[in-house]
């Protein structure tokens, strides 16, 4: 029988999420490494998402169903675990492909347990495994990469942003288009969680999203006070800003609004420093963008030196006084 | 209230993670320590705000672990939570999710808690998948990524604001019995007083061995692990720290970002 593979689209101010074709570019992989021959299926829920759903179909030339709620333009974990498991209890599918997103992130793992499935989060890779398809996600903060293997149907999995690339469609549309089907979901009425509205960002009004150049620091500062390293080394250059990784706004040494991750400001500057920052997936994810990336951190195994295009293995604490002074003896 | 609080015991954090010969896990070396996973540290201070708000709370906190598990609930009962259960699962290496989720479950299922509370994720396997999938085992509605919550035990309701994507947050009225998981940063978990330290140390927990909870079917299969290639796409500056002072600035000079 044909394998089919669902893929939940993510959505938001209208458009469709780079993640929805990075997850098609993954279920494809899939497709090759599967030797049963398998079909990719798009869902896409929310209200008046139709003309979304005719542009996934329009790019992929697959298959799009989308579940219109009332009242469901919103994310709501509860009212989307309710569709989502009636869907796929009446409809079955062998891999559930969702977003590692704050919102898949919140759904998977009880849909998963609804449809009496396995659940694998964070996914970076697929690969064969021994005549399988093992999914590679990484554990202990990056250090360690594990292969895991689904053994009930359904499998629903979470993909994290950045791990494919988005499928490009220059190569012009597909030979066919997909049907899009619209189903108009009335019946569920959401008491036990209801949305109730959106407070903005805390990074909103931040300097962040228009520097030419950012320095940030991690924990590698170990104290607040040695945060002045960071806007030392951010004075050398015009049209700077000074940002900080999660968990140093976390212990309240900046402010959220100078928070460089996806929970806080995503940055693309010409430059960006990375300063005592390990590189959690939060915080790679948003600054993946930048031109050009130095890491400076006393770990060579920190995660942060995958991305970066220089690497010093040094304590900050002292290579930034060291280089500040050289700059300024250089420029005298 | 009567509230539940999920902690794991995790290797501390710069651990060194040799990987065993079966290509399973991480290798229990001596050196090695083992700590409350962080995330967790923050359901535990947040249960405690809880109770000072509403004295006549109670505090259970729960593992799921080896027997040096219990270190980790004694330092949740240190920081003042009221009772200890300890689900003893002395099998090393990947316990995934749905097995802890449905072993708690077991535990809480007629306990008539109003609110449980847990960490986001685990430090060690990362799944993020307990809190969530521990709620609907329950059948109870669960909220992720909690960065504030406001109990109204008359209405039966939690408010709460949980953190999406670019840091804005999404409210949420939620009806009781519920599961939040926390984000980091909603508080700062206090350390454990002294006096409380010594009677935790006392303490008696409630020790239940998970061989006589119910079975649960296995969902998922780990194949192996092992240290992620080394895929440095950029150069690492090598010799003293003067030469790659002198280094960076000399490629930070030709690449004009620097004048």
């Amino acid at each position: 029988m044909e394998k089919k593979i669902a893929i939940i689209a993510e959505h938001g101010n209208g458009k469709v999420k780079p993640i929805t074709y990075e997850l098609y570019t993954m279920a494809k992989k899939i497709q090759e490494l599967e030797p049963k021959k398998s079909e990719i299926y798009f869902f896409i829920l929310g209200q008046d998402t139709e003309f979304l759903a005719q542009s996934i179909s329009k790019n992929t030339g697959k298959n799009t169903h989308s579940m219109n709620i009332p009242g469901g333009a919103h994310y709501n974990g509860s009212l989307y675990k309710r569709v989502l498991s009636a869907l796929f209890t009446r409809e079955k599918f062998d891999t559930i492909c969702a977003p590692h997103s704050t919102s898949g992130m919140d759904y998977a793992p009880a849909l998963a347990v609804i449809l009496k499935g396995a659940c694998i989060t964070g996914v970076e890779e697929v690969r064969q495994e021994e005549g399988d398809i093992g999914f590679v996600r990484s554990l202990f903060g990056q250090k360690v990469s594990a292969t895991l293997m689904g053994e009930v149907c359904p499998l629903v999995m979470t993909l994290q942003p950045g791990s494919f690339k988005p499928h490009s469609f220059k190569s012009g549309s597909p030979d066919k288009k997909g049907k899009v089907t619209i189903e108009n979901v009335v019946e569920y009425s959401e008491d036990k969680m209801v949305f109730t509205g959106t407070r903005p960002s805390a990074s909103k009004g931040s300097n962040l999203d228009k520097a030419d150049v950012i320095v940030s620091g991690g924990r590698g500062i170990e104290e607040e006070e040695n945060y002045q390293y960071i806007e030392m080394l951010a004075a050398l250059f015009p049209r700077s800003a000074t940002g900080g990784s999660r968990p140093i706004c976390d212990y309240g040494w900046v402010k959220y609004s100078k928070q460089v991750g996806m929970t806080g400001t995503m940055v693309s500057p010409k430059l960006y420093i990375a300063c005592g920052i390990s590189g959690a997936t939060q915080h790679v994810e948003a600054i993946r963008d930048s031109k050009f990336i130095v890491a400076i951190n006393t770990d060579p195994d920190a995660p942060i030196f995958r991305i970066a295009d220089v690497c010093i293995i040094e304590d900050l604490i002292k290579f930034i006084p060291l280089f500040v002074e050289t700059f300024k003896g250089r420029s005298k | 209230m009567k509230l539940l609080v999920c902690v794991k015991q995790v290797m501390e954090s710069g651990s060194i993670l040799q990987i065993n010969d079966s290509k399973k896990w991480i290798d229990h070396l001596a050196s090695n320590r083992f700590e409350m996973n962080k995330f967790d540290a923050y359901a535990v201070e947040e249960a405690l705000l809880i109770k000072e708000q509403f004295p006549e709370s109670r505090i259970d906190v729960i593992t799921v672990g080896p027997d040096h598990a219990q270190d980790t609930l004694r330092r949740a009962l240190g920081m003042g939570a009221d009772e200890g259960i300890h689900l003893v699962d002395n099998h090393e290496g990947y316990r995934p999710s749905f097995l802890t989720a449905t072993w708690i479950a077991a535990h809480a299922r007629d306990k008539g808690y109003d609110l449980i509370l847990t960490g986001i994720m685990s430090e060690d396997e990362m799944n993020g998948q307990t809190g969530p999938m521990l709620a609907e085992i329950l059948s109870i509605p669960c909220c992720t990524g909690i960065i504030r919550e406001t109990l109204s035990p008359v209405k039966k309701t939690v408010s709460v604001e949980r953190e999406i994507e670019g840091g804005a947050r999404d409210m949420f009225d939620i009806k009781l019995p519920c599961v939040l998981t926390l984000q980091t940063g909603i508080n700062s978990p206090r350390y454990p007083a002294l006096s409380k330290v010594l009677r935790a140390k006392k303490k008696e927990l409630s020790v239940i061995d998970v061989s006589f909870l119910e079975k649960s079917k296995q969902t998922l299969t780990l194949k192996n692990i092992q240290h992620p290639e080394k895929t440095r796409k950029g150069i690492l500056l090598n010799g003293t720290t003067e030469d790659k002072v002198d280094q960076l600035m000399d490629i930070l000079s030709k690449k004009a970002l620097l004048q």
